[in-house]
């Protein structure tokens, strides 16, 4: 869920830019240039796969997919994910203008805490980094739920309510997104492995 | 739940469901416009084979109204700052009367309404729900009054929160409504490059115009993945193997874009891509664009005197 403007206090929303410029100065510092192309490619792929709507029972769910940016580009997730953002509150009004700093730190953050977790636990064998990749991507949604609940919660008590059902809203969309993280690491380590960062011998596929 | 202090009505049924329909109602115009519209451009577009290749953001980026005109940077600059002016509005006749200024912005850059009212669909979900809850949850001041609905006794329905809810509706609308004339009419590469001026590291500008043109690449191949996957009998349902599967086309839609771009990449290379496109023509900075953007931040201000300092002078 992309927080929508005029819902923040001004000053949150504000602040929240200024982390998230702060935190784009420090990406790109350290950023190679060449790595240019690719960080876009994964921003667009990965928006438009959290386009796709999946079904779950009566209603359906679109994922949000914070842990698999991470583990796919690792410390440059923040950039892409905030790439993202920008397109489609530009592009489709998902998430506002003014509260772009706020949805990016939502889906940033944890997308590195789940990229560094991803890449310090996975293992070496399919069946642990697909369980890897499971546990960080429904953690993502987690994380997210979690920074989405405290940035409304800032709004005063009128909106507890609302981060309370907000945070609830989630549970269903992360266990569907650990899922379905499982099933796309696995899918990524049995095709093509260099995507995720590995580099070990195929025998153990 | 105790609000003694508080002034209590309560509703029958029949008020209860007017006073919904009431507060719904520009949402559902706003949904049955688009539909209407969506309708229209559908029944038009299949004579024609759309061209899904070409990015859909800068379609009206020609134009003469003001809002073409102005360059880029102090255009965004300007509008950039009265959003964040909009949305630090309290009270709810400001904020409509910004909502209004918008819908004048947009009616004045001469484009058509359909992405602004898709703009406000998409909203809909997000502000549908601060409607319902907001009002619901929102702890009771004394002397505050609240609505006592049928079969809700638990959770009084306060007007405060209904204002506060209904402010927020009408700045996100009003932002919403102020992306077009902010964003949309100028070419994508001269608005980047507006945000550039402004300070936006380039190689984030170039990473942005990538990644604006493969979104709509990449969406025509997951379009694809789908029909194909409809073709073979998949049928979407709630059970760990569709998951499965579609867990399994994410990943293939990852690898084919990215084999895809490295593909592109290298032949961006050997045509000689140092890290930039050559810019388009920049548009110099006028004395006229300095006007209008002072013109649009004293509409912003008084927007927020009145905002700040009529609820003092009234009461």
């Amino acid at each position: 869920m992309h927080i929508a403007d005029g819902v923040l206090p001004t000053a949150v929303a504000a602040g929240s830019y200024i982390v998230t410029l702060a935190g784009l100065g420090l990406s790109l510092r350290t950023l190679d240039q060449r790595e240019l192309p690719k960080i876009a490619v994964v921003s667009s792929s990965f928006f438009v796969a959290s386009l796709i709507h999946l079904p779950l029972g009566p209603t359906s769910v679109h994922l949000l997919l914070p842990g698999l940016v991470g583990a796919l580009l690792g410390p440059t997730a923040f950039l892409s994910i905030v790439v993202g953002l920008f397109l489609q509150s530009l592009l489709f009004q998902f998430g506002g203008l003014t509260a772009l700093g706020a949805n990016s730190l939502m889906m940033g953050l944890p997308a590195l805490v789940c990229g560094f977790l991803y890449r310090r636990l996975r293992g070496t064998s399919k069946k642990s980094n697909a369980l890897v990749g499971s546990l960080v991507s429904g953690l993502g949604v987690l994380l997210a739920a979690l920074i989405l609940a405290f940035f409304l919660a800032t709004g005063g008590e009128s909106f507890m309510g609302v981060a309370k059902i907000a945070l609830v809203a989630h549970i269903p969309v992360m266990v569907v997104e650990a899922l379905v993280g499982g099933f796309v690491i696995s899918f990524l380590y049995q095709v093509k492995p260099e995507l995720l960062g590995v580099t070990l011998a195929r025998e153990n596929v | 739940m105790n609000f003694d202090q508080a002034h209590v009505i309560v509703l029958n049924g029949v008020q209860t469901m007017s006073l919904f329909s009431c507060l719904f109602l520009p949402f559902f115009c706003a949904l049955v416009a688009w539909l209407l519209k969506a309708e229209e451009s559908t029944s038009a577009g299949q004579k024609t084979e759309p061209d899904w290749s070409s990015p859909v953001l800068d379609r009206h980026g020609q134009g003469s109204s003001l809002f073409h005109t102005w360059a880029p940077s102090i255009k965004i600059a300007t509008l950039l700052i009265a959003a964040f002016v909009i949305v630090s509005l309290h009270t709810l006749a400001w904020a409509l009367t910004a909502l209004f200024c918008c819908a004048l912005c947009v009616e004045l850059t001469g484009m058509s309404w359909t992405r602004p009212l898709r703009r406000l669909a998409a909203l809909g979900g997000f502000l549908g729900m601060l409607v319902v809850i907001v009002p619901l949850t929102s702890p009771v001041q004394s002397g505050e009054t609240v609505l006592v609905l049928p079969g809700l006794p638990e959770w009084p329905y306060s007007l405060a929160g209904a204002h506060l809810a209904l402010t927020i509706v009408c700045k996100a609308m009003a932002v919403a409504l102020l992306m077009e004339p902010m964003l949309a009419t100028s070419s994508l590469p001269q608005t980047l490059q507006g945000f550039t001026d402004l300070g936006l590291p380039a190689s984030l500008n170039q990473m942005i115009l990538l990644c604006h043109r493969y979104i709509f690449v990449f969406q025509e191949e997951m379009r694809r993945m789908q029909r194909s996957m409809r073709v073979r009998g998949f049928v979407p349902r709630t059970n760990i193997a569709t998951l499965r599967t579609m867990g399994s086309g994410f990943g293939m839609l990852f690898i084919r874009s990215f084999e895809r771009t490295e593909r592109v990449y290298e032949a961006m290379l050997s045509r000689g891509y140092q890290g930039s496109f050559p810019a388009e023509v920049r548009q110099k900075i006028t004395n006229m664009d300095l006007v209008k953007g002072v013109l649009f931040i004293m509409i912003a201000a008084i927007l927020l005197a009145g905002d700040r300092l009529l609820p003092l002078i009234l009461f």
